[in-house]
């Protein structure tokens, strides 16, 4: 096989050039990459979490360095849905990449609300509802933990919007395929996991926690057993598209996840790391792929031997 | 809300930082607990402004995975010098670095100090570290024909690291220390306010603990001399993504990795109290 592998993959209406795409709240919405990343050979950019009014986010300090990972309380700090339409949109659409907007809420309506208004923009290829962000009083993690509070957010969105609806899982929970499930009944095209898991770190000198908030999320490599684990469960659960991430650091990373039924992949917290994470991501993938003999990627999903 | 979302500002003249593999060229401990690197970093050594950063990643072999922003010392040619303090995990890791190694860092980054085309007499003022951002700045403004003095603040005579550099173009330096072993005993604060009273400065230039900054600041706005400081937070990214070093402004939120480290001491927000970052 000496041809190029077909890297492509779809995700609800959506054609992505490839499998890689960004966490959301690691990239922002791409510009401040720019100078590591090239922002067309991505699969998509999942932006940073916006939601309908500026948040202010979380008193600091917001992150911790734990083994292997970090914990960050951040609080989802955006500002606002007319801001980023305008700025973030706004540059966005001079860069040849699809869009996809991370929507947070406090209200089932502030969720729908967002949906609602991007519809018709053509900037915008699709949503990922954040219900599992483990850093708001409402909304968020509250949501996404809870099975009938959640489907009514992503009832509400998929009454919003036609474009391509992605919502995405919190490991805060017992069973991950069972919210899956009510998801996809409720509408969802596709599913992306996982979030932060909720975690905590002490300063034993000050007897004090090391996040002003107490409690975060946890990122990192440390998590992506767990990820892996996950996404698995609920790959073979629904039958919908599934975006894995969780400590994605390399293409071997990347190629577990899709062995283990990922669609796509996201790298989150490694680009904190090394910027340029989601580029050596693509171009190992695509050198795996030719190098199994692949036509195309998608051979990859849920291949897993057991 | 500023800041959130905005253009990447970097630096004073627009340069682009980049990801670049570095040598350590040397790395030895000069104090009780600092270290001096100087590494060949041939990009950043071009493009550096005193009191931009660099992110620096020295985890190999290590169970922390995160960079540490260190300010450029000084850049000279194609090197650039790194004062640091050994503080935690990440900084320990740097100490035992040793000339053979390579690593990588992003940079330059961040908004450095701002000189005024109509200053003629500028007092800089370090606690501690905090001496590693301003010795390219006193450099800098020697140059231009500004006229330095220097309040350096330090536990002891040994931990006045940049003296030399301080010494070589200053018109004055004054020392106070915490145990009296060189200048006069005491905090850096006291030699401060006597040296405004002189009413000869048209700017003070502070980094060192927030607690002195934040007193430095005091001092200058009572006297209504304009006054910068340079801020340390905990970042992750250090290029303006993961809003993880926000300092509070009368703007609203900014980030220390791309609106500073340096701010106008007048727009920030002193009461909102920050643990000290740990590295």
């Amino acid at each position: 096989m000496t041809g190029s592998p077909d890297m492509s993959v779809v995700i609800g209406s959506l054609t992505l050039r490839n499998p890689v795409l960004t966490a959301s709240g690691t990239f922002a919405s791409g510009r401040e990459y720019a100078d590591f990343v090239d922002l067309s050979r991505l699969g998509a950019v999942v932006t940073k979490g916006v939601s309908l009014k500026p948040w202010a986010g979380n008193a600091s300090p917001r992150i911790a360095e734990t083994a292997c990972g970090m914990l960050n309380s951040i609080g989802l700090q955006n500002p606002g849905l007319a801001v980023f339409t305008q700025k973030d949109l706004g540059w966005l659409e001079t860069q040849d990449v699809p869009v996809i907007v991370n929507v947070s809420g406090h209200t089932v309506d502030e969720y729908a609300e967002i949906c609602r208004r991007l519809d018709s923009d053509s900037r915008v290829d699709a949503f990922e509802i954040n219900i599992s962000c483990p850093n708001v009083d409402a909304g968020g993690m509250v949501f996404g933990t809870s099975c009938p509070d959640a489907a009514s957010v992503v009832s509400a969105c998929r009454a919003a919007t036609s474009k391509t609806l992605i919502v995405k899982l919190s490991p805060n929970v017992t069973d991950n395929t069972e919210i899956a499930r009510a998801f996809v009944d409720a509408g969802a095209d596709a599913v992306s996991l996982i979030n932060t898991l909720l975690g905590m770190a002490i300063d034993i000198e000050k007897r004090r926690p090391k996040l002003a908030r107490v409690v975060g999320g946890l990122s990192g490599p440390a998590i992506r057993p767990v990820a892996l684990r996950m996404v698995w469960q609920v790959a073979n659960a629904v039958d919908v598209p599934v975006i894995g991430m969780g400590g994605i650091t390399n293409s071997r990373d990347a190629v577990e996840f899709m062995l283990a039924g990922a669609t796509a992949v996201a790298v989150g917290t490694a680009n904190f790391v090394d910027p340029t994470t989601t580029m050596r991501v693509v171009d190992g993938l695509t050198e795996y792929a030719r190098s199994e003999g692949l036509v195309r990627v998608e051979e990859l999903i849920g291949a897993l031997e057991t | 809300m500023t800041g959130c979302c905005g253009a990447g500002e970097k630096g004073h003249a627009g340069e682009r930082p980049s990801l670049e593999r570095v040598d350590v060229l040397s790395n030895e401990r000069i104090a009780e607990g600092v270290g001096l690197m100087i590494l060949h970093a041939r990009h950043t050594a071009s493009l550096v402004e005193p009191g931009q950063f660099v992110h620096l990643r020295v985890d190999k072999g290590r169970d922390f995975i995160l960079r540490r922003p260190f300010s450029v010392h000084r850049a000279r040619g194609e090197q650039i010098e790194i004062l640091y303090q050994v503080l935690g995990q990440g900084t320990l890791a740097m100490a035992e670095l040793s000339c053979s190694d390579d690593i990588d860092l992003i940079g330059p980054l961040g908004h450095g100090w701002d000189v005024p085309a109509d200053v003629n007499h500028a007092l800089l003022v370090s606690g501690g570290l905090g001496a590693a951002p301003l010795g390219g700045l006193a450099e800098k403004l020697a140059r231009e024909g500004v006229a330095v003095t220097c309040a350096m603040g330090a536990p002891t005579q040994e931990r006045l690291v940049g003296l030399d550099v301080f010494e070589a173009v200053a018109r004055r330096v004054v020392i106070a220390t915490d145990d009296g072993s060189e200048g006069e005993l005491g905090f850096v604060t006291g030699p401060v306010e006597r040296l405004l009273a002189e009413g000869s400065f048209d700017i003070v230039y502070a980094c060192g603990p927030e607690v002195m900054q934040r007193a430095v600041a005091a001092m200058c706005a009572e006297v209504g001399v304009r006054c910068q400081v340079s801020l340390e937070r905990l970042m992750a990214c250090g290029i303006g993504a993961c809003l993880s070093c926000v300092v509070t402004t009368k703007d609203g939120l900014k980030r220390a990795c791309v609106e500073g480290p340096v701010f106008d001491a007048e727009e920030v927000c002193w009461d909102v109290s920050e643990i000290p970052p740990k590295h």
